[in-house]
């Protein structure tokens, strides 16, 4: 057996009265890669911040190679070869890419080596393609997440921990970094990937460990442990969302019927977006009807961002004509930065989308009765896990930010629901929640335009399809109605607007 | 019967802000103490001196605390109300002095006017000069994102020497002689708002004003867009399909509309005319006003009285016990340190809170 070079043992961590961890247990080897699953609110997030000396557990041991060890910050993580790929980027949007790379490594690299050279060694070694001139503002999520990685690379860890990385990524490289995982387990570091998608976590994990609810339930070699146990294991008796884990649409899953013809809802022709920076929508024409779910998959940075502020009336186009209905629904990508006021409470962010319904003001006079009730309802309805409706939006877990999101914008009785991103970072259960109510919905005669950048959503949930790229929309054919053929629609011009962005800069990159 | 519910949860942190604002003026007073020591200055007869002069009896409570507030409320207004917009408005001291030239130059022109229409036409031109003198910074700001925290700052120099060439030039009083205007008409002066002192009806202004800002911030659906702004202009627009430009573009030339009302009060008022220094830095002071009073307009009052009496007293204790007048900017400057100081501990404590809450994620 490979020799343990991490253990936790009955790590425990509060936050006020709110117990996130409640004696989780890890182990991880040498030469393993090593999946982390869980519900959201199980202690992923925790775990791997306790682990990066982030947050300092309440009780339990740390032992790395052995000996127990206090890991008060990140710098001494480090000193542990603990290397940290975060969730949400930590990355200095105005820096260049090189700038990025080599912050903080003053003392990390052999010496004698500069920075430029080991980038460029790294990357040829794994891989990871990104342009190392342009700021790191000018790139999409995909290129910042290998940046990320390279960043966590460059520093040589023995214990490298990922979390959610793949969420980003199109299938092509989901699989290279699956391959660059396993090579780097394979040159004898502990390899850990914190993920909620199952297949995911299968297809390159060697052992697994489950959380839920703050406790490790379930340790297995992944060979060991069948999907459904796993997903048990996950959810304990919760709801099961064969979509949000990764299993394929569910067997009575036929997506929604065709659109009705006499009940267009939206109709886009030959829309443009142009900002100071280029192109990012082209000669959009897309046309959606009430009762349809339209999917749109794409790799970030393609002008689906865009194209759903066009759809949701946020954004004005260029060029073009744009009709839609006078109610509209919008799930934006960002929950917490443009779906909620972190500082707002649950009736106030219930407000930010009803308060100009007539029902809620009269005359300049906000009806805060009837939005309070409206708060209330929604967080009774959906299960919004909040003490009351006075809770801050930003004291809320994402998935209950979401609830209230999903929740609000259903509440506007619209004609069109625009939903970006709707579940990404959300656990199972969130996930599932999200999916049901974008097809219920859809029963009912709403039209929805889904963007996502998750493959197994669009497919699972759409009717019709279409791939963006490179700010132009392509129908998918029912023949390339696969996660290959999507794929390859997806990457076509991926490449474009990073080249087309280092054209606009010209001489800067001489 | 909901709505109390809400609006309880939203007093406790009026409540916490006015804990913190005292803890900030105890801190403030001892260092001041610490200080006064080490000048070789007896701190008690200074304290005394400065506790006497801000509330020794009625008259002196309401004759020079309160009517030294009043310019501080009103300005204090302007900035909570443009901070809460989340636009950094540091101009409202070159706002002021736009507002009480023009209320001046109104005051001497529209002498043949009666009262009743002379002193609203004051009053008006204040606010209308105050806010043209916040449409440049605004323009600017919107037009071509360049910063309102420089653009104000740099408007307050143009608005102070203005008025200092107003007072030498065209509307110095008629001998010539003094750097001042001459006096308005009698018609265009505030009446008293208490008989046989000097508390004019400007503080009836500020505290109508405190209280109509006090109802639109929490009742009006202008109001709500204002904080959602201030909070978030993302999830405003995004969410909210607030036009932030025009949040904005209104908080900003309303804050500069009431720190010209500032100015036009003052005039009108107390001094009745113009002079080169009649600001001791008001618009300055107003940002520690707004922010002690964590920028809730009703809390405004409360802050602008606490520094009024601090004005009074550090007058009083220049004259009776001989401190220096310097030493009143120090504490002033302290105290705006402390405030600062404590409110982003509050925050941070509040954010801790709302990590908490939230668990894992």
């Amino acid at each position: 057996m490979n020799p343990t070079l991490v253990r936790l043992r009955g790590v425990e961590r509060r936050f006020g009265s709110v117990v996130a961890l409640a004696g989780a247990e890890l182990e991880l080897r040498a030469g393993e890669v090593h999946g982390v699953l869980g519900a959201n609110g199980a202690g992923k997030s925790t775990l791997f911040n306790v682990l990066g000396g982030l947050l300092r557990p309440d009780g339990g041991t740390i032992e790395v190679d052995g000996r127990p060890v206090v890991l008060t910050s990140p710098r001494d993580a480090w000193a542990h070869g603990i290397g940290l790929v975060h969730q949400h980027f930590t990355l200095v949007p105005t820096l260049t890419v090189s700038e990025n790379l080599a912050l903080g490594l003053r003392g990390a690299l052999e010496p004698g080596l500069s920075v430029q050279r080991a980038v460029r060694e790294l990357i040829e070694r794994t891989g990871l393609d990104v342009p190392l001139q342009p700021r790191v503002e000018e790139l999409g999520v995909g290129d910042r997440q290998r940046i990320e990685i390279l960043k966590a690379l460059l520093r040589d860890p023995r214990i490298l921990v990922l979390d959610e990385p793949t969420a980003v990524l199109t299938p092509d490289e989901i699989e290279r970094l699956f391959d660059l995982l396993r090579e780097l387990a394979g040159e004898g570091r502990a390899v850990t990937l914190v993920a909620h998608k199952l297949d995911d976590v299968l297809a390159v994990a060697d052992r697994v460990t489950v959380l839920r609810a703050g406790r490790t339930v379930l340790t297995a070699a992944s060979g060991e442990a069948d999907q459904s146990e796993l997903v048990r294991a996950m959810v304990g008796d919760g709801v099961v969302d064969t979509i949000a884990l990764g299993l394929g649409p569910p067997p009575s899953g036929a997506p929604p019927s065709a659109p009705h013809a006499e009940r267009w809802v939206v109709r886009l022709r030959g829309v443009d977006v142009e900002d100071e920076r280029g192109w990012r929508l082209h000669k959009v024409d897309l046309d959606v009807a009430g009762g349809e779910v339209v999917g749109v998959a794409g790799v970030e940075g393609n002008g689906q961002r865009e194209l759903a502020r066009v759809l949701a009336g946020r954004l004005e186009a260029t060029r073009g004509t744009v009709e839609l209905p006078e109610q509209i629904g919008f799930i934006p990508q960002n929950r917490s930065t443009e779906g909620l006021i972190g500082e707002f409470d649950l009736v106030e962010n219930v407000a930010l989308a009803l308060y100009r319904k007539p029902e809620f003001h009269s005359g300049p006079w906000l009806r805060w009765d009837g939005m309070k009730r409206v708060a209330e309802e929604i967080r009774s309805r959906y299960e919004v896990a909040a003490p009351s409706v006075a809770t801050l939006g930003g004291a809320l877990s994402g998935g209950n930010q979401q609830r209230v999101i999903v929740g609000r914008e259903l509440e506007m009785s619209a004609d069109l629901l625009v939903a970006e991103n709707p579940t990404r970072g959300l656990d199972v259960s969130a996930a599932a929640f999200v999916h049901d109510e974008l097809r219920r919905l859809a029963s009912e005669g709403v039209a929805i335009v889904l963007l996502s950048t998750d493959l197994d959503e669009v497919l699972a949930l759409s009717g019709r399809i279409f791939a963006i790229a490179a700010g132009t929309l392509r129908p998918v054919s029912s023949r390339a109605r696969d996660r290959a053929g999507i794929g390859a629609l997806m990457l076509r011009g991926e490449r474009r607007t990073a080249v087309d962005s280092a054209l606009e800069r010209g001489v800067d990159d001489g | 019967m909901a709505d109390v519910q809400a609006q309880s949860v939203r007093s406790v942190g009026a409540l916490e802000s006015i804990l913190t604002g005292a803890v900030a003026v105890a801190l403030t007073l001892l260092t001041g103490a610490v200080l006064l020591l080490l000048g070789g200055f007896d701190p008690i007869a200074a304290g005394g001196a400065m506790i006497g002069g801000a509330f020794g009896g009625w008259n002196t409570f309401v004759s020079i605390t309160l009517v030294r507030s009043i310019p501080l409320i009103l300005t204090g207004l302007a900035v909570a109300l443009a901070f809460r917009a989340g636009v950094w408005n540091i101009g409202a001291e070159g706002q002021l002095y736009a507002g009480a030239i023009a209320a001046v130059w109104v005051g001497i022109r529209g002498g043949a006017l009666p009262a009743p229409l002379l002193v609203p036409a004051v009053l008006m031109s204040a606010g209308v000069a105050g806010a043209l003198w916040a449409l440049v910074p605004t323009l600017m700001h919107l037009r071509l994102g360049v910063g309102e925290v420089i653009t104000t700052i740099l408007m307050n120099f143009v608005g102070i020497y203005l008025a200092a060439y107003m007072v030498h030039g065209p509307l110095q009083e008629a001998r010539g002689v003094f750097p001042q205007t001459g006096p308005i008409a009698e018609a265009a002066r505030l009446p008293m708002l208490l008989p046989g002192s000097r508390l004019h009806w400007g503080f009836g202004v500020a505290l109508l004003l405190a209280a109509a800002l006090a109802v639109v911030v929490r009742r009006t659906r202008f109001g709500f867009e204002l904080r959602a702004v201030g909070a978030s202009p993302e999830a405003a627009a995004v969410s909210g399909r607030i036009d932030t430009s025009r949040v904005l573009l209104v908080s900003f030339l309303g804050s500069g509309a009431i720190a010209g009302l500032a100015g036009g009060v003052e005039i009108s008022g107390l001094t009745h005319a113009l002079y080169e220094d009649l600001s001791p830095g008001w618009g300055y002071t107003a940002i520690a006003v707004a922010l002690l009073a964590g920028l809730n307009p009703a809390g405004v009052v409360v802050t602008g009285v606490l520094f009024g009496a601090l004005q009074a007293g550090a007058g009083a204790m220049q004259r009776d016990a001989g401190i220096p007048a310097a030493w009143v900017g120090v504490v002033e400057a302290l105290v705006i340190l402390a405030v600062l100081a404590i409110d982003r501990i509050r925050r941070r404590a509040g954010a801790l809170r709302a990590a908490g809450a939230r668990g894992d994620e």
